[in-house]
């Protein structure tokens, strides 16, 4: 083989081996990640409310937030709570006000479910987070003549966060969407219930 | 940096298979010949390194290279909220922190060109107006890339506009709007162009919007047109 045949050659099995790195390195990135929302969150794992990731700023300075999020919405306000479901079923309370407010719950490959205050009873939503094994032992338990209200969500795995999102609408509602976001409740099921 | 961890086994690997795959030189064949077949080996390994590595660096850099739907201008993701997104949009979101939007939560819109295909010019005035699809509520931002975050200052002014939400922009009798995104003060609702160094991104975010669940009900006229009105 001529030289430059060689070279031709080995610049070929270079740009197949790049395309390799390239496919191996981007399914690589979300398990080695370290700053991605997943981690993060588990900051706020031992809070029993949810706290405030990205204040909204559309009139004013803004309210201190952790800071991690990339550019958002300026009119949103950003809550996060972190849950592991090994201690037993989460509980997740929010008492919605005139504000639009959406509640997601994302787990390792994304967000797996949402809700908006639109679904609130009374003003408030509540959801369960459980796994699938909890949730066995839930209906097997269960009190046949009492009506369980709550909404049940199974989860795909047992680490994974709640966001909260509040829109202000109007600058003058800037605070509240900001306590909207940082108030919701994120609490161990205890088992006498 | 982190994919490095990554990318070296698979490289070896392939080196490997690489040199058992190369003719074995010839027995008359000078040892300059031999060095040679090591640098070639070398010089593949190297460019798959750094082809594969910088390329997968460029494309979980931010901005999501595939899987939105276009109008028009703009280009709708409904995908990216979703357990079914694709590797790419997993890895910008595992490097940035992003939480985005789910599926029932909303939906993200982004144009980076006006209604005419050409790039949004940060010197340039443009009137975004029209309806949007249908959704309680709605919000436009101009973002631009790479801008500092200002510093917050007690008892300055405060900081310029950034975007607009259903309930604050101003509409005419028919429930429309226009907004101006421009360099210099404009009548009515006017965005002004953030400045900095980068390019100019237009995003409308949907909240809690029936969209969201199929994309089939976004329609071409549903979305704000991005008309340019000027340069200098």
């Amino acid at each position: 083989m001529t030289p430059l045949g060689r070279f031709v050659l080995a610049t070929l099995c270079g740009l197949v081996l790049a395309g390799l790195v390239h496919v191996a390195a981007v399914l690589a990135i979300p398990y080695l990640a370290a700053g991605d929302a997943m981690a993060r969150s588990r900051a706020t794992l031992a809070n029993d409310t949810s706290v405030l990731v990205h204040a909204a700023e559309t009139g004013g300075t803004a309210e201190q937030a952790e800071g991690w999020l990339p550019p958002q919405d300026p009119a949103l306000a950003v809550g996060v709570c972190a849950y592991d479901l090994d201690d037993g079923p989460v509980r997740i309370t929010a008492e919605t006000g005139p504000l639009l407010e959406t509640i997601a719950l994302h787990g390792r490959n994304g967000a797996y479910y949402a809700i908006t205050d639109q679904a609130a009873v009374r003003g408030t939503v509540e959801l369960v987070i459980m796994t699938r094994r909890q949730f066995d032992e839930a209906l097997a338990t269960a009190d046949e003549d009492e009506r369980n209200r709550d909404v049940r969500i199974v989860a795909p795995s047992r680490e994974g966060f709640v966001t909260v999102r509040v829109l202000a609408a109007l600058p003058s509602q800037q605070a509240q969407a900001n306590e909207a976001a940082r108030s919701v409740s994120c609490t161990i099921d205890g088992p006498d219930e | 940096m982190l994919t490095e961890k990554v990318a070296l086994p698979a490289s070896g690997r392939a080196a490997s298979r690489r040199s058992r795959a190369l003719p074995r030189p010839l027995r008359g064949a000078a040892r300059l010949r031999r060095l040679g077949t090591v640098g070639l080996v070398l010089y593949a390994l190297a460019l798959g390194a750094v082809l594969g590595l910088a390329s997968a660096n460029w494309a979980t850099r931010g901005r999501y290279p595939f899987g939105g739907v276009t109008l028009n201008a703009w280009t709708a993701w409904p995908k990216i909220g979703s357990r079914d997104a694709d590797p790419y949009v997993r890895a910008i979101h595992a490097r940035t922190g992003e939480v985005p939007l789910a599926l029932g939560e909303g939906l993200l819109l982004t144009a980076l060109t006006d209604d005419e295909g050409r790039r949004l010019d940060p010197s340039c005035r443009y009137r975004i107006a029209g309806a949007t699809p249908p959704a309680r509520a709605w919000t436009l931002t101009v973002e631009r890339r790479g801008r500092a975050k200002p510093e917050p200052q007690a008892g300055s002014v405060p900081p310029p506009r950034t975007g607009f939400t259903s309930t604050e922009v101003l509409r005419d009798r028919d429930g429309r709007f226009a907004v101006s995104v421009s360099p210099t003060v404009q009548p009515g609702n006017w965005l002004p162009m953030p400045e900095g160094e980068g390019s100019i991104r237009l995003v409308l975010r949907l909240y809690d919007t029936p969209v969201a669940a199929s994309t089939g009900v976004l329609e071409r006229e549903g979305v704000p047109s991005i008309t340019r009105e000027d340069c200098p």
